[in-house]
C-alpha cells in the first residue's frame, strides 16, 4: 500500500475516463517543459524567500549559493569519502537485513501456527523506532560504521520480514488445494507456487527496506556521529557554513531519489509477469 | 470464496488455542529475558527486574506529564497539520493531473529529503521549542498522506465521476460525498505509514538540543550511564508505539466500516 513515485505514475486504463479523447494528452516534450518550468518556479520561490528575509539566511542557503558551493565541494576528497561511507553503511545494512529477514519471513509465513505465534512479537518489535536504539548502539560500538550497521539492520529487517511472511501466508487456498490434489512435490510447490506468489510482496518489502536503510544510515551519522554525509551535515552546521551544509542535505535527497527510481525500474523488470505490472489486464 | 466459507469457520476451542499461541511467544520471550538477565553483570544489559524498577520510577508517573505528554502533543499537532495539508493538496493535485505532473520532480525531491537531515537547519531556524519539532513532524509525515491522496483521487471509478457530472451534482457535493469518501481508504493507509514516521521524527528531534521529551530522557540516561533508565525508555517507546498503532487501527476500522462491508459484499 505504498505509493511508488509521482514521476513514474502510469495511467491505469481501467480508471481512465473513456469519454476523454486521446489527442488531449500532452506530448512528452510539452510535459518536460512544464516540469522544468515548475521546478524553476519552485527554486525561484526558495531564492526569494531567503533573500527577502522571510526565511533567515543563517539557517537556509539560497539555491544560487548552494550551486556555487556545490562545484568545488563535490570534487573534493572529503565529499567523496563521506559519500562512500554513507553508501557502504547503507549497502551493508541493507543486504544483511535482507539475508536475515527473507528466509525467516518465508519460514514463519509457511505455517499458520508459526504465523500466528510470531505476529504479536514482530508487531511489537517493529514499532520501536530504530533511532531510540541510537543511545544503546553508541554505548556498545561508539561512533563507528558498525553502530550505523547494527541500527540499519534492526530498522530495515521488519518490513521485509513482515512482507515475506504475509506473501507466503496469503497464498490462494484454491491454488494450494490444486497443488495438493496433483501431489506436487514439496520442492516444486515452493519453487512454482510459493515463491512466485510471495515475490511481489517481498519486492515491496525490499523497496521499503532500501529507503529505511538510507534514512537510518544518514540518521546514525547525524545523531550518532558515524562517518558519512549525516556527520558532514552536523560538522558544517557547527562550522556555521550554511551553504555547504545544504549541499550535503541536497545530496542526501538526491541519493533517495536515485534509489527510489532505480528500485521501481528494477521491480518492473523483475516482476514483469505479475498482474500488478501488466496494466493491460489490470481491470 | 463462497465455497470455502464453511471450511474456514473455526470452532471456539480452535480460536482459543490460536489466541494462546499468539500470546505464548511474547510471554516466553519475557520470561526468558527475565531469567537470563537476572544475574547479568554486563553494564549494557542490566537485569530486566532493574529495568522494570526504573520504568516504574520514571514513567509511572513522575516524568509522564513532563516528558511523555509534550512528545505526544507535538506528535498530534504535527500529524494534524500534515493530514490537513496532505489531503487538501492531494485532492487538488489528484484532480489536476497536468499540475501534478508538472510538480512531480519538485515533490519527489522534497519527499526524498530525510527529515533528520533538516534537523540542523530547523534548529537554527526555529530554535529548540515545540515549533521546531512540530514543523519537522509535519514535514516528515506529509508525503505519504499527500501521495496516497493523489493516488486515491485518481483511482475513483470514472463511471461514478461521469454519472455525477451528468446528474449535475454540485461541485462541493462531488468533493465531499463522492471523491473524498472514495479516496479515503488510500488516504488512511497513507496516514498509517505517516504515523510511524512521526514517532521516529519526534524521538530524534528531541535528541538534539531539547530539554524535555522521551528522546531527551533516553539520551540523557545514556550520557549519565543510567543504563537501566535508558532501557526503560526503549521499553516505553515499544509500548507507546504499539498502543498508537492499535488506536489508529481502531480509528481506521471505524472510519472505513462501510468500505469493509462493501468489499465483503463484492467478494461474496
Amino acid at each position: 500500500m505504498t505509493t511508488r513515485s509521482l514521476l513514474a505514475y502510469r495511467r491505469n486504463p481501467a480508471t481512465t475516463r473513456a469519454t476523454r479523447p486521446k489527442s488531449r494528452a500532452p506530448s512528452s516534450g510539452v510535459r518536460n517543459a512544464y516540469r522544468v518550468a515548475a521546478t524553476l518556479l519552485a527554486l525561484a520561490l526558495w531564492q526569494v524567500a531567503v533573500v527577502s528575509g522571510l526565511v533567515s539566511d543563517a539557517a537556509v542557503a539560497t539555491p544560487t549559493n548552494i550551486a556555487r558551493e556545490a562545484g568545488p565541494l563535490l570534487a573534493s576528497h572529503t565529499f567523496g569519502t563521506a559519500l562512500l561511507d554513507t553508501i557502504s553503511s547503507w549497502a551493508q545494512g541493507f543486504v544483511v537485513s535482507l539475508l536475515v529477514a527473507i528466509p525467516i519471513g518465508l519460514a514463519l509465513g509457511s505455517s499458520d501456527l508459526a504465523y500466528r505465534m510470531s505476529r504479536f512479537t514482530i508487531d511489537f518489535l517493529r514499532t520501536i523506532p530504530p533511532v531510540a536504539l541510537i543511545p544503546l548502539a553508541l554505548l556498545l560500538y561508539g561512533a563507528t560504521p558498525k553502530m550505523a550497521f547494527v541500527l540499519i539492520v534492526f530498522g530495515s529487517m521488519w518490513p521485509v520480514l513482515l512482507q515475506a511472511m504475509y506473501g507466503v501466508h496469503q497464498l490462494d487456498p484454491a491454488v494450494r488445494d490444486v497443488a495438493r490434489a496433483y501431489r506436487l512435490r514439496r520442492l516444486d510447490r515452493i519453487r512454482f507456487l510459493v515463491l512466485p506468489s510471495a515475490a511481489p510482496f517481498v519486492a515491496t518489502g525490499i523497496r521499503l527496506a532500501a529507503t529505511i536503510s538510507l534514512l537510518l544510515a544518514i540518521g546514525a551519522e547525524l545523531l550518532g556521529g558515524a562517518p558519512g554525509i549525516g556527520a558532514a551535515i552536523t560538522l558544517q552546521q557547527q562550522n556555521g557554513d550554511i551553504p555547504k551544509m545544504w549541499v550535503y542535505v541536497v545530496v542526501s535527497a538526491a541519493l533517495g531519489v536515485i534509489l527510489n527510481l532505480a528500485l521501481i525500474s528494477l521491480e518492473r523488470r523483475v516482476l514483469k509477469w505479475h498482474s500488478a505490472h501488466r496494466s493491460v489486464v489490470a481491470a | 470464496m463462497a465455497l470455502r466459507a464453511p471450511f474456514r469457520r473455526r470452532s471456539l476451542s480452535h480460536r482459543l488455542l490460536m489466541l494462546l499461541a499468539e500470546v505464548a511467544v511474547p510471554t516466553v520471550a519475557i520470561v526468558l529475558w527475565w531469567v537470563l538477565s537476572a544475574n547479568s553483570t554486563s553494564l549494557y544489559f542490566p537485569p530486566l527486574s532493574k529495568i522494570m524498577t526504573s520504568f516504574r520510577k520514571i514513567w509511572l508517573f513522575s516524568h509522564f506529564g513532563s516528558d511523555v505528554v509534550p512528545s505526544l502533543e507535538n506528535l498530534a499537532a504535527g500529524f494534524a497539520i500534515a493530514t490537513i495539508a496532505g489531503i487538501v493538496l492531494g485532492m487538488a493535485l489528484g484532480l489536476l493531473p497536468r499540475l501534478a505532473d508538472a510538480v512531480a520532480p519538485t515533490v519527489e525531491f522534497m519527499r526524498a529529503v530525510p527529515g533528520v537531515a533538516l534537523l540542523p537547519a530547523a534548529l537554527l531556524l526555529l530554535g529548540i521549542g515545540p515549533e521546531m519539532k512540530i514543523s519537522l513532524i509535519a514535514y516528515g509525515t506529509v508525503w505519504p498522506i499527500l501521495l496516497n491522496t493523489i493516488d486515491g483521487v485518481r483511482g475513483v471509478d470514472p463511471i461514478v465521476v461521469d454519472v455525477a457530472s451528468s446528474y449535475r451534482i454540485r461541485p462541493q457535493d462531488r468533493f465531499l460525498r463522492i471523491i473524498l469518501p472514495a479516496a479515503s481508504p488510500q488516504i488512511v493507509a497513507g496516514m498509517r505509514s505517516a504515523l510511524s514516521i512521526g514517532i521516529t521524527v519526534i524521538i530524534f528531534s528531541e535528541m538534539i538540543g531539547s530539554t524535555n521529551g522521551i528522546g531527551f530522557q533516553l539520551l540523557s540516561a545514556q550520557h549519565s550511564f543510567a543504563i537501566a533508565d535508558m532501557w526503560a525508555g526503549i521499553v516505553l517507546l515499544g509500548i507507546l508505539g504499539y498502543l498508537l498503532n492499535l488506536a489508529f487501527r481502531g480509528f481506521e476500522s471505524y472510519l472505513l466500516r462501510w468500505h469493509r462491508g462493501m468489499r465483503q459484499l463484492a467478494g461474496s
